[in-house]
């Protein structure tokens, strides 16, 4: 099994076997963990195949990457080097990456890695790191480099790995959310927070807006990327002076939607994979979902079979998404 | 397979949106949704020409991957 829950113990154990991994787990668990070829960020949310969605700060999620890889290296990136992040990526492999929620490192990649240099040309996937929701405010999702040993609040890590030459690394995303029949939204500057939307070309204050469509917040807004459902998340409404926060920026130019309804995420999550995802479930290496589709739909104790992975502030299919579960697949050539 | 060059009519009918097609590769998507946007907004020569730079570079740099290869055979036959 590639993707599994473990004890520290027995991360420790794998790790001191040489594995190469991608781990989850709260900080404490973490700095518990010996130097070794090891990459990971902060967060004690998982859905695992054994419990379904689960909280526990003494495990870890383990992505063991050492029978697929022939080599890998850790580089970190600050806000500025992280432009360089599609264009350093391996020839022929995959770049994997995990940010700190909040972090300026995180902030920047969101506005500014679509227009990064050479976009898109490698694969880059990962997440977003958090903390335990009664952390939030007392603790700082962190990533750590096993190889060096650092601890890092304000940066990327990225794993470049490469592949044999026989394999080939793609990236999918399982989006349950469709854009709605309402209005068409769209905003003047890109940006995570707005106090004015233009509602079908009408400028118009956002929060009084939603108010007064009672939409619901909790499902996010939806563009449509050359068919891509692409979600920007609400984070909430700064009543002091009205403006609507997101998780993710919105960007001047693009169409947004508000979603409509996914009344039972799991039934859908099912639909989809049987009807619509062409996902071949044996090759999938690592996925992660959404801390708010975790929330909102309720998925402790529920299984989103066949995938399993750490719940994240954020998930990475070569940008920043909201609502999403990311997956890598490695397949033959 | 090869990638058609960069003076192909189909790259700026892609582009442009003059054609939209159903694509599978993922990046090119995501790409896509920004740079119909962006020359639909600006449709410039420099700008027309900058965003077939771009996509005929993830397609290049992607080639040996399937759903590429089925993409170019959609957008190009």
């Amino acid at each position: 099994m590639r993707q599994e829950i473990l004890s520290i113990d027995d991360a420790k154990r794998k790790i001191s076997e040489g594995r190469k991994l991608l781990l989850a787990g709260d900080e404490d668990a973490l700095r518990q963990l010996p130097k070794g070829d090891w990459l990971a960020g902060t967060i004690p949310y998982f859905i695992s195949h054994e419990r379904g969605g689960l909280v526990a700060r003494d495990l870890i999620f383990a992505t063991d990457v050492t029978d697929i890889v022939t080599s890998v290296a850790i580089t970190q990136y600050d806000q500025n080097s992280l432009a360089r992040v599609y264009a350093e990526g391996p020839k022929h492999g995959f770049s994997f990456i995990v940010i700190p929620a909040s972090s300026q490192t995180h902030l920047s990649f969101a506005l500014n890695g679509p227009n990064y240099k050479s976009f898109g040309v490698r694969p880059l996937i990962g997440w977003i790191a958090g903390v335990h929701l009664d952390d939030l405010g007392k603790r700082t999702p962190k990533v750590f480099n096993g190889i060096t040993g650092d601890v890092v609040e304000d940066g990327a890590l990225v794993l470049q790995a490469e592949l044999p030459p026989s394999k080939l690394a793609e990236i999918g995303i399982i989006n349950l959310f469709e854009q709605g029949d309402g209005d068409i939204l769209t905003f003047s500057e890109d940006g995570f927070s707005a106090k004015y939307v233009m509602v079908n070309g009408e400028k118009t204050e956002f929060a009084p807006y939603l108010k007064k469509l009672k939409l619901d917040t909790k499902l996010p807004l939806v563009a449509d990327y050359y068919g891509v459902m692409v979600n920007i998340s609400f984070q909430g409404v700064d009543d002091t002076d009205g403006t609507v926060k997101f998780y993710a920026p919105v960007f001047s130019g693009i169409r947004y939607k508000h979603a409509k309804p996914v009344t039972d995420y799991v039934k859908s999550f099912g639909e989809c994979l049987s009807k619509e995802c062409d996902v071949d479930t044996d090759k999938v290496v690592f996925s992660c979902n959404c801390i708010l589709n975790y929330l909102y739909s309720e998925l402790e104790n529920k299984k989103t079979e066949p995938f399993v992975g750490p719940v994240t502030f954020g998930e990475i299919a070569y940008q920043l998404l909201n609502q999403t579960l990311v997956y890598l697949e490695v397949k033959d050539m | 397979m090869d990638v058609p060059s960069k003076t192909h009519k189909g790259w700026q009918d892609v582009v442009t949106g003059k054609k939209t097609f159903q694509l599978k590769f993922l990046a090119a998507k995501i790409l896509l949704g920004r740079l119909t946007r962006s020359v639909k907004d600006n449709p410039t020569p420099d700008n027309v020409k900058a965003s077939i730079d771009q996509l005929h570079d993830i397609f290049a740099q992607n080639v040996h991957i399937p759903s590429v290869q089925d993409d170019l055979k959609t957008i190009f036959g």
